[in-house]
Order: C-alpha cells, then structure tokens, then sequence
C-alpha cells in the first residue's frame, strides 16, 4: 500500500507554514536573530525562534496553557491545522511523534533549587520545606517527554495508535517511518507523524555548547498527514507525495537548514522531508544519531506514476 | 531464513509467531527474575523507608528501591561511561540475564535490534549541587549518561546488536510499548530478535517532591509495606520504585531452528491514547478500553479467551476505577470473572520498566499456571467490580494472558502474552 501525505504542519523560526520555510530557503535568508537569554553564552546569542505562537484555536482549556512545556505548544500548534484536513473520525488517527531530548522546564525549576540551597549546596531539609513550596505541582507532568503527543491527543481528540520516540535527529524519522508503516500495514487509517523540539531554552543551548554541537539552537515542529493514496485519491483530497521507510543505500541530497533555522532537534530530519515534498525533489532523507544505525525515509513528490 | 517452513511457525492471519527465549530483571524484589516471581507470588511488599538520601522531612518518606548489582561484566569500548550510574548499572544487568537465558547465536549483527522504554536520565543531586556551586557545564560523560537513548545504545553495544534501536518514551507505558514495537518489527521482517524492555531510576529528592507536590504517591508513611493498595476503597496513591527489565523475543521459526528454550508466545499488542486530560484518567476507561480490545484483535482472541488481567493498577484512587471500567467495557460480561491483580501492590510503581517487568510476571504466570495476587486489599472498592486475586496466589490453567500498562498524558500499552502450546 503507498502512503500519501496530504497535509503538511510547520512551526519554525521562518514562519508557521511550509511555504515560508520554502521562500526563506531559496532567498537564502537567515531566520535566526538575536535571543537574550542565550546572551551570557560563548556560542552567541543567535537562536532559531518561533516568534508567533497561537494556541487559542486549538487549546481547549485555556489554563493548561501553563501545563505546556515549549516543544508541547509547537506541536500542538502545528497539528491544529492537520486534523481540519482529515475528514474521517479523530478518534481513530494514529499519532507518532519524534521527541528529541526531555523537553526543558522553562527554568521553572531554579526556584525550588535556589530556595533550597545552603552555601551554595542544595540542602535536603531545604529542598523538602522550602524549596518544596516552590516547586510548581504540575511541573513532572510538563517535562515528561511524551507530553507533546499528550497534549495533541487531548485537544485535538486522537485516539488510535500512538508512540513518541527520544533521541536526537533520528527521533523524528523513527516516528515518521512508524507512522508510514501503521498506514501501510493497515492499523490506522491514517496518522499524524512528526517531531517537535526546542532547544532555544538557556539550558538547552548550554547542554548543545559543551556537546561540541557548533551553529545556533533552534526550535521547531513539523507534523505530516498520512493516509493511503488510493483512500486520498478517492476523497479528492491534495496529494503532496508519497513516503516509504526505506535502507539507507541511496541517499539522496540533505538540505542544509541549521544556517536558516538553527538546530531543531528531532524536527530536523522531518523538516527535510518537508522541504523535499515542497521542492518537488525526489529523494531519501537520512537520520544518523551518534551511536545509532541511520534511518531513511524516501519521499518522492506529486502523485505517482 | 533457508530451509523447510513450518507451518507452526505462521499465524493464521499469514504473519509469523513471536515468542519469548530470555528473560532479564532487577526489582525491588532483587536481582533476576525468579527472585521478583517468589516476591510477588508470596505477596511479599518490598516498600520501606528511603535509603538513597535522607529522606526524613519529607512529605513521603518510603518508595521500593532496588539493589544495585554493580557492574560484573566488561563493556564494550565507549559503553563504560553509560553504565556508571545505577540506572545503566540496571540496564546491563537485567538485559545480561535476559540474553544469557535465551543463548542467541554470536554475531546475530543486523538480525539483532534493541527497544528500549525510558525517560532520559536527569542529573544526580550530587551534580545538581556541584553546578549551584561553581557553575560549571555538565560534562562529557554525564551528558552521554543522559542522552535519551543512552539505555538503548548500551544494551545494543553490549548485545552486539546492530539492527532497529529506538527509544519509546511514553511515559509509564514505555516499556510496554518498546515490546509492541519489537513486536511489529520483527513481524514485518526487519529483525529475526528484538531485545526489548525498559529502565526507571526515580527514588531521587527531586522526583518525591515533585510526584508528592502532584498530589500522586500515596503518603502512607506510617504504614509503608502496605501503602500500594491497588483496587483497595483506601488507596491514596503510588509509591515510587525502580528497576529494569528485558525480553528477548524472535521469530518462532528462528527459535525453533536453534532450539531455543521456548517460554511463552507474544500474541498481541494494541495502544491507544485516552484525549482526556494530562493530570487524570478517563471516567469511563476508553482509551484504555481501546487498548485491550486492540491487543485482543492483535492476537485474534475473544475476551473469553483472557484467562488473567495483570493490571496496571497503580494505587492511585482514579487510575484504578477507570481501568476496572476499562476491563469491564473491553471484556464485557468476562471482564467482571476474569482474575485480575496487580503486583505494583508489591514492587511499588516502576514508571517506564513497569511494562516489561509485568509482561515477565505474565510470561512465568503462564508457564506455571500461577497468578500472583494483589496484596493489601482489606476493602475492596465498590467502583472496582472485578474479580481480585487477594492475598493469595491462585493455580490455575491458564493460557492467555492480558498485561496493561497506562502512562501519565494518557498513552496506553496492553500485551497478550500466551503458553506455549507444543
């Protein structure tokens, strides 16, 4: 069974759809500025920020806006749009998504640590009086890594098969080529795959300095529709292209977006299969995560032959 | 694969049989896997009062630690800095028990892959205290210790596995759904084995303020062996524990062809997700619901079939009702009959290993024809109508059955795990 994608969802620092990625790539021109809070670092203040970030269409209860860590928001802002497109029953959409590292607290922690250390050193006795009344209840919740597709699922109504997967890079196409395969083989009738990752935070951008990681953090999100091309074809809907899971034999060309976006994270590689669909390029995208076997995915645009 | 097909070796719906060779645990019950089955078969409680720090102004005071075995084996080069804290420690020891059980041939290479369920490491207090100090950047090695994938890397290093790897991060369903995805991997032929299973570490100050601030562990400290009390009226929430636990799985045919020691089949596998809310489970148990009758479709059984329910059954006074309604709305009429326990009641809550080391329980449930009971139930709880093994273990012939395991943000994993039938 070939797997179409019909919708694409992009949050990132060149805008929130696919095609500002598009233009900013071609014109060459950085979407990266100035981020105050990454100031005091040796690497630069330069970051790949998402500016605009809109919740109010898809959030249902506006106080779990504090319930959403930065990589939390992206995704669920960037897969409002997806589910309008998919006219079947949400609660049967499949949801896999690319997760990268635990997703920062927003320094939301210091305080609790600053309240309980002594001398410079945390204090036990401390940390369970006064640094526990600090400590934001809700705040193991936030930084569960899989608290993106959470928040998708309970806002947007997903309820079919799911996954979230860490790591680095490779993140995003593991979840992307689990999404390919749930179509394929018949379990969801259609899935939102991607990967959302925000590496902007000051703690981040430090854990990436002393990795060796060079070029500015970004942040960003990147979600596909995909369902059966023959399903697709039947109910009109655009087919952008097709994807399979694929060995990493024939690589194609890797589009270079850090010097545009920043380092993503696990929205790296997905961004690149984006990128691939909207250029019209057919091609296999590849994830090496260090340590880790490499992962592809082969996209080939339009409707097949 | 050459040779001669079997046809044992196919389901009926065409795709090959999974079954289980090696088994691997720590637990709160000790180390491997027969010291956890004699803990939780005799009910025996493993929750006591902290010993990683000193835990005496706070709010909780006990969780179920599990021992550190140490480091006994030589890791490959580059592994050894993965493995020196007690979470990668658990890791090779559990995963070590599992592949010396199930003997898979050498050089297994790309035919040989790794999931694995877990959270990513967060930073010992030690190093927490050391950076308030001076400022200093993490270094090289704590931050490979705690990449997400640091588990994965280390078992597939030390198993010499160089197909799939991945990571699943769902939460307290990680584990559980790091065997799904062997599952379907080995099913559709990227691997003939799959070394899956899953590792939390979080009897940490950081984690007891933080999960009691929420409201989530129960705070029986006067009475700290009997605090997880899963199904019970008086249940007050979980308690914090640790350890690890890995499968080896593979094809029946490549199981059979090396006359490997056949435990029990993996028949099914389903997930879900609740869309309900971050902090709370769903009134009605669908999404957990959906789950089960997932799992049950997967392995192409009837409710009936299920013979016991190893629930997730936290302790928590909302997870239970929901999952009793879960089991009730997926098995029907069987769902009030059918024996259900959890052994949380024991282990206490092991987060991101709770998947695997359950889906043990069930593979030894099977083999012996023993469902470990739940222990602590002096009330059973109205909203909760199932059928309880209490107190005791019961014998029984049993053939099938169902392990769920439910995660904050509502992801859901239930696996079947079935006997062996020659």
């Amino acid at each position: 069974m070939e797997v179409a994608v019909t919708a694409v969802g992009v949050l990132c620092a060149a805008g929130a759809n696919p095609q500002s990625l598009l233009e900013r790539l071609e014109e060459g021109k950085t979407a990266l500025r100035s981020h105050p809070p990454l100031a005091a670092l040796p690497g630069g203040d330069l970051a790949g920020v998402v500016e605009k970030l809109d919740l109010d269409r898809v959030l249902l209860r506006k106080k779990d806006k504090k319930l959403l860590a930065r990589p939390s928001a992206l995704a669920l802002a960037a897969a409002g749009g997806l589910v309008a497109r998919w006219p079947g029953d949400r609660a049967e959409l499949g949801l896999f998504l690319g997760v990268g590292r635990e997703p920062p607290d927003d320094g939301e922690s210091e305080a609790t640590l600053a309240g309980a250390a002594r001398a410079g050193e945390l204090d036990e006795d401390l940390l369970a009086g006064p640094g526990r009344d600090l400590y934001p209840p809700l705040l193991p919740l936030k930084t569960l890594p899989n608290m993106a597709l959470a928040h998708i699922s309970i806002n947007l109504g997903l309820m079919g098969e799911n996954g979230a997967w860490a790591g680095f890079e490779g993140a995003g196409l593991m979840a992307l080529r689990a999404g390919i395969r749930a179509v394929a083989e018949g379990r969801s009738p259609a899935v939102l795959a991607g990967a959302a990752e925000s590496q902007v935070d000051l703690g981040s951008a430090r854990d990436r300095l002393r990795a060796g990681a060079s070029g500015p953090p970004g942040e960003a999100a990147a979600l596909l529709l995909l369902e059966p091309l023959d399903v697709a074809l039947d109910r009109g809907a655009e087919v952008l292209g097709t994807l399979s899971a694929c060995s990493v034999e024939d690589v194609g060309v890797q589009s270079d977006i850090s010097e545009i976006l920043g380092d993503c994270g696990a929205a790296n590689s997905v961004l690149r299969v984006v990128l691939a669909l909207m250029r019209g390029e057919s091609t296999v995208v590849v994830a090496a995560d260090p340590g880790l076997p490499p992962l592809a995915v082969a996209v080939r645009p339009g409707l097949p032959c | 694969m050459g040779g001669t097909m079997n046809a044992q070796w196919i389901r009926n719906d065409g795709r090959p049989r999974v079954v289980i060779t090696g088994l691997g645990a720590i637990t709160p019950h000790g180390q491997g896997v027969e010291a956890a089955w004699r803990g939780v078969v005799g009910g025996r409680s493993t929750i006591g009062p902290i010993t990683r720090f000193d835990a005496r102004s706070f709010p909780v005071r006990f969780a179920a630690e599990a021992p550190d075995p140490g480091l006994s084996e030589e890791l490959p080069e580059g592994l050894s800095p993965l493995a020196q804290d007690l979470k990668g420690r658990l890791s090779v020891a559990a995963a070590r028990e599992a592949l010396n059980q199930a003997r898979l041939p050498a050089k297994m290479g790309r035919r040989l892959g790794v999931c694995v369920g877990s959270e990513a490491a967060r930073p010992e207090l030690s190093l927490v205290a050391a950076r308030l100090r001076s400022g200093e950047l993490p270094s090289q090695s704590e931050l490979e210790r705690m990449a997400p994938h640091a588990a994965s890397r280390l078992v597939a290093g030390m198993a010499g596995a160089l197909g799939p790897q991945s990571t699943v991060s769902t939460a307290c369903t990680s584990s559980s759904q790091a065997i799904g995805e062997g599952l379907l991997r080995i099913r559709r032929g990227e691997a003939d084995a799959m070394l899956v299973g899953g590792v939390d570490v979080l009897v940490d100050p950081i984690m007891v303020v933080g999960f009691a601030k929420l409201g989530a562990l129960s705070t029986r400290n006067e009475d700290p062996t009997r605090a997880s009390r899963p199904f019970d009226l008086h249940r007050d929430g979980f308690v914090l524990g640790e350890g690890a636990g890995f499968l080896v799985i593979e094809t029946l045919e490549h199981a059979m062809r090396r006359a490997a020691p056949i435990l029990a089949e993996l028949s099914g596998f389903g997930c879900s997700c609740n869309a309900w809310r971050i902090t709370d489970s769903p009134p009605d148990g669908r999404g957990a619901a959906q789950s089960m009758e997932l799992a049950l479709r997967d392995a192409g059984l009837e409710a009936e079939d299920i013979g016991y329910v190893n629930a997730h059954g936290t302790s928590t006074p909302m997870n239970d009702t929901s999952e009793a309604r879960g089991i009730l709305r997926a098995l029907g009429d069987h769902g009030s009959r059918v024996p259900v326990s959890s052994t949380k009641s024991t282990t206490g809550h092991l987060v991101a290993a709770c998947g695997a080391v359950e889906a043990i329980f069930c593979v030894n449930a099977v083999r012996d024809g023993v469902l470990p009971p739940s222990a602590h139930i002096e009330h059973p709880d109205p909203t909760c109508p199932l059928t309880l093994v209490r107190d005791e273990a019961q014998r029984v012939d049993l053939r099938h059955a169902l392990t769920n395991a439910f995660g904050f943000g509502g992801s859901n994993g239930s696996l079947v795990i079935s006997r062996m039938e020659a």
